[in-house]
């Protein structure tokens, strides 16, 4: 079934027309968000708090040879003032623990931190700070990436043997070797006869694109609050994995998890960003030091300068195709620049998730993929909304739309023709059970009237026409968490859960997951967010998890109450919901894209779009459509405005007036077309969405724009570029 | 952020008094500029007087001669919105309305952006091309400073020390008269110009006479395209807009930054140059 307005159709799937999915949601944080009642992190103070000024690295690389304090511990209002000696060998990180709470021996980018004063205002902590004296010594940097893996570059961290893994469910876990000391990971996949693949191809195309760095660019900057009561460190964050931040604590500072509490209150956004805390550690020193609470706010210039960003990239592709237009065989190299530090990135290939995706949602029936991700002295890098998916979607479909324009076949014909079907395998050699992706396209044909002759521009006319396509896919997060339900007397049930909503709407669809399950109006279902010390163990918001995962708790937990009842057993009752989702799934997705091109500026703006989603049932039908509209906006910055410039180490575009997000009056009217029949393993057929959409918009607008005249290798898509291209005389065909 | 000592005089006499007193205050205007300024650590005012409560300061008045006069204080969105720009010069409310966003455009002052001298601000560039004239307070006068005059470099005016913005005037149009304003921002609808262009010019049959034409963004100061000008004479022909518009390379001086390089500003100029001169003979 497919729908043109998400918002008031009914989802497939819907039994009665009273179906909870069917209406509208309410969001349950909405009225206190709207109001300002609601509490997000910086809003929560403790009596006696303290604020807290860092010292930053002024050299992207240097040894630090001295740091004296003396004239910052006896300004006025300071309680505190700590250098790396005084936390070594305290280092932080999601999964590979490398960054320093403050650096004692060396730093590796500009605003790596080297001391932190805690003190009775922000003035006073922040005139203290300009009174730290460190003495460095200047090495000689990386900037790029590929260099970082020269033979004799500089080791930008000789200890890494020392740097702690954070144990996964308990379990500790290997660091895996990597072949040169300045990668963080690295690793080679390869499946089918490639070399014979390209024996048999009638054509070898081979292009190289280049990605930059982006910020997540979330509303809310981080903070963080931290007091000690008697053995416990409690903890209140922006993190959006508050038991990963406590396991990742307790390994920083040797501590039992148990003695840890995180609180995340409200999130303001986070879009991958918020998985990795800063502040957090060193806060934890400076409570010890003052036997105060202390707390800090992350200015927005440093979340730009010192964050974890999306990772840059640099990425080679090579794909042969056969006489009738098929792939025969595919070779990639991504380089990911990971900046200063691993510690962003939470999963063992110490890679954005989806590194090794160079092709997606084709059968690639041979294939050998290498990706890396290195070191350099760049800010560290770190997860941003489908981690690796914008950078290889951009590549790859870019790649395959000159492939298709060289072979004189229609672009969307020939991802037709590769689209992978059941049966059929794709880049990492797995096999796919069912795909949406020839619907997808089929359905993108008729809903954007692609086979509707383009209004043609004269030759001589200053604006230029052109329309594009692109497709990408996105796994169903997996996972497993657990929930606790209480269905009370009065006939309503209360759920507790440790998972906080970042924006998304988490809470309001295990609401309506609850309600639907039990035939109750949602605002029957009251959800209540615990902390680390009283909610069962929780992963937290990301990976495309939460509908899936979390919304599959909320319905086993639904069914338990239900069952109980049949059973005979009265309200009160409480019951776990438990879910553990590991099926290997794909939503898939593609957009088309019209531009009409300024050829004497190189400017172009999108005259038409249209998305076709393949989301399973639909929840959340506002948040559905707000996910997949926002996603598309999200990635309309990269595709043509966002990068973050870094110029010898430091980065350029240090403020949101620099570093351009769109705004409303940027983002042109999306034509969305749901196709909500093909079930996934969420709750009632559901998929996720919230990673959806954001990755391959670069490749449509790159696509679009080269067939107006201008192929753009890099991202953003500028005017510049484009006025370069266009005056260079490239105009592919 | 440091503490200061504010003060929100209700009078002219009454700040000029204060500022007599407290040559290194700072003056606030609507405040867009000097926050961000503050929150960056650019500037530690310890005084600071804000004219907000000054009465009459923000008010736009037409004179019967076509002219206006427009209180510092008055915001870009009263400008917008303004009757009496409207009617007599509608191209400078259209200006003023490509300023940011409407947040932004509520709070920031016409005075205020003339005293900034952000070089990429839009309207002290539609201003110069206007040739208008600003009243500046000073202690025992309040001379009148052709704008063109009144800005020196990036952040840098010709006012002294106790001097400020009472009002801006900009004179009555002939019946000829046409001007435009054209901002050029690839990158966001919100966004500080790559290039602008501010052209006024009287126009009769098609033919184009003395020329009037400043650039934003392309230099420390709204930009004269002295050679354009002068390559334009009078009575010009919209055929050689094209050859005229080539000189205004000469005329600039761009940097490289996040909204292009400098080469690429230099054919935005020309061909912004080129597109304002069309549009006042169309």
């Amino acid at each position: 079934m497919i729908e043109g307005d998400a918002a008031t159709s009914a989802p497939a799937g819907a039994r009665t027309s009273t179906d909870v999915f069917a209406t509208p949601e309410r969001r349950v944080e909405g009225h206190g968000k709207v109001t300002g009642a609601a509490d997000f992190a910086a809003d929560i103070k403790r009596d006696g708090m303290l604020h807290v000024a860092f010292v930053g690295s002024p050299y992207p690389h240097a040894l630090v040879r001295r740091v004296d304090v003396s004239g910052a511990r006896t300004a006025p209002g300071v309680r505190a003032v700590l250098a790396g000696a005084d936390v070594r060998p305290a280092r932080f990180g999601r999964r590979l623990q490398d960054w320093p709470v403050l650096a004692w021996d060396r730093v590796r980018f500009i605003g790596d931190r080297v001391a932190a004063v805690a003190a009775d205002t922000l003035e006073h902590a922040e005139a203290a700070a300009a009174l730290v004296d460190v003495e460095y010594e200047e090495q000689p940097a990386i900037f790029d990436a590929e260099a970082a893996l020269a033979d004799g570059a500089p080791v930008l961290h000789p200890d890494a043997a020392d740097y702690a893994v954070v144990a996964r469910r308990g379990e500790q876990v290997k660091r895996s070797p990597v072949p040169h000391p300045n990668l963080q990971g690295h690793e080679v996949h390869e499946h089918g006869d490639v070399a014979g693949g390209f024996a048999k191809a009638a054509r070898i195309f081979e292009h190289t694109f280049r990605v930059p760095p982006v910020h997540q660019a979330y509303i809310e900057p981080r903070a963080a609050l931290v007091w000690i009561e008697g053995d416990v460190t409690h903890v209140v964050s922006t993190n959006k994995a508050p038991f990963s931040l406590r396991e990742q604590m307790a390994q920083t500072l040797d501590l039992p998890a148990e003695s840890i509490v995180v609180h995340t209150p409200h999130v303001g956004g986070d879009f991958g960003g918020k998985g990795l805390s800063l502040d957090e550690h060193a806060l934890v020193f400076l409570a010890r030091a003052t036997k105060q609470p202390v707390r800090s706010l992350l200015r927005y210039a440093d979340e730009l300068q010192i964050s974890n960003t999306r990772h840059g990239a640099v990425i080679h592709l090579r794909t042969g195709i056969d006489r009738d237009g098929r792939i025969t065989a595919h070779e990639s190299r991504v380089i990911f620049d990971g900046g200063a530090y691993a510690a962003g990135k939470p999963v063992n290939s110490l890679m954005p998730g989806d590194a090794m995706l160079t092709l997606a949602g084709y059968h690639v029936p041979a294939a050998r993929v290498e990706a890396s991700a290195v070191y350099t002295n760049h800010l560290p890098a770190g997860h941003d909304r489908a981690p690796g998916q914008p950078q290889n979607s951009f590549a790859a479909e870019s790649h395959i739309d000159l492939i298709a324009r060289e072979l004189g076949i229609d672009p969307l014909d020939f991802r037709e023709r590769n689209a992978i079907r059941a049966g059929q395998i794709d880049i990492h050699g797995d096999q796919w059970h069912a795909s949406e992706v020839p619907r997808v396209l089929a359905t993108l044909r008729r809903e954007a009237k692609w086979d509707a002759p383009l209004a043609s521009s004269h030759p001589s006319s200053a604006q230029g026409r052109g329309r594009g396509v692109a497709l990408g896919v996105r796994h169903v997060g997996r996972g497993k968490t657990s929930m606790e339900l209480t269905l009370g007397p009065d006939g309503s049930v209360e759920v507790k859960t440790g998972a906080p909503d970042q924006g998304g709407g988490a809470h309001t669809m295990i609401q309506r997951v609850v309600a639907r399950e039990l035939d109750l109006g949602p605002e029957r279902v009251r959800i209540e967010q615990l902390d680390t010390a009283t909610s069962p163990v929780d992963p937290g918001v990301g990976g495309s998890r939460v509908t899936p995962v979390h919304g599959n708790a909320a319905l086993d937990g639904a069914r338990k109450i239900k069952a109980a009842l049949a059973e005979g057993r009265a309200a009160p009752i409480t019951v776990t919901g438990t879910a553990e989702q590991q099926q290997h799934m794909y939503g898939a997705y593609a957009y088309a894209i019209e531009v009409e091109l300024d050829r004497e500026t190189g400017a172009f703006k999108i005259t038409d779009a249209t998305l076709v989603a393949d989301v399973g049932t639909v929840i959340n039908p506002v948040a559905v459509r707000g996910q997949l509209e926002g996603g598309f906006a999200f990635g309309l910055g990269q595709a043509a405005m966002e990068e973050l410039v870094i110029d010898d180490g430091r980065v350029v575009t240090a403020n949101l007036g620099d570093y351009k997000i769109p705004t409303i009056g940027d983002v042109p009217k999306l034509r969305l077309v749901l196709i909500t029949d093909a079930p996934g393993p969420g709750p009632f057929g559901a998929k996720s969405v919230g990673e959806l959409a954001n990755a391959a918009i670069t490749g449509a607008v790159a696509n679009a724009v080269a067939n107006a005249g201008a192929r753009v290798y890099s991202l953003p898509i500028t005017a510049e570029k484009v006025f370069a291209e266009l005056h260079q005389g490239h105009s592919p065909a | 952020m440091n503490g200061f000592t504010y003060h929100e005089p209700t009078t002219w006499p009454a700040a000029q008094d204060l500022i007599a007193r407290e040559p290194d205050a700072t003056m606030l205007a609507g405040g867009t500029a000097f926050t961000l300024l503050l929150r960056q650590g650019l500037i530690r005012p310890t005084t600071v007087v804000s004219l907000r409560r000054i009465s009459g300061a923000n008010r736009i008045l037409a004179d019967s001669h076509g002219g206006l006069w427009i209180g510092a204080m008055a915001t870009h969105s009263t400008v917008v919105r303004s009757p009496e720009v409207r009617r007599n010069w509608p191209e400078f409310a259209d200006a003023a309305a490509t300023v940011a966003t409407l947040r932004i455009r509520n709070q920031a002052t016409i005075g205020g952006s003339v005293a900034h001298a952000d070089p990429a601000s839009d309207v002290p560039v539609m201003l110069a091309a206007l040739d208008a004239q600003v009243i500046v307070r000073k202690p025992n006068a309040a001379p009148r400073v052709p704008i063109d005059q009144l800005f020196i470099d990036t952040f840098t005016t010709s006012l002294a020390p106790g001097e400020f913005i009472e009002s801006i005037q900009i004179a009555g149009r002939g019946p000829n008269t046409r001007a435009v304003y054209l901002k050029y921002t690839p990158r966001s609808v919100d966004d500080y110009a790559t290039v602008s262009v501010a052209a006024r010019a009287e126009v009769e049959e098609g033919r184009l006479r003395a020329p009037r034409i400043f650039l934003g963004a392309v230099g420390g100061r709204p930009m004269r395209a002295m050679s354009v000008e002068a390559a334009l004479g009078d009575g010009t022909e919209a055929r050689a807009f094209a050859d005229a518009a080539a000189l205004v390379r000469s005329d600039i001086d761009p940097i490289d930054d996040v909204r292009g390089s400098a080469e690429y500003k230099r054919e935005m100029a020309r061909v912004f140059v080129e597109r304002a001169l069309r549009t006042l003979v169309a």
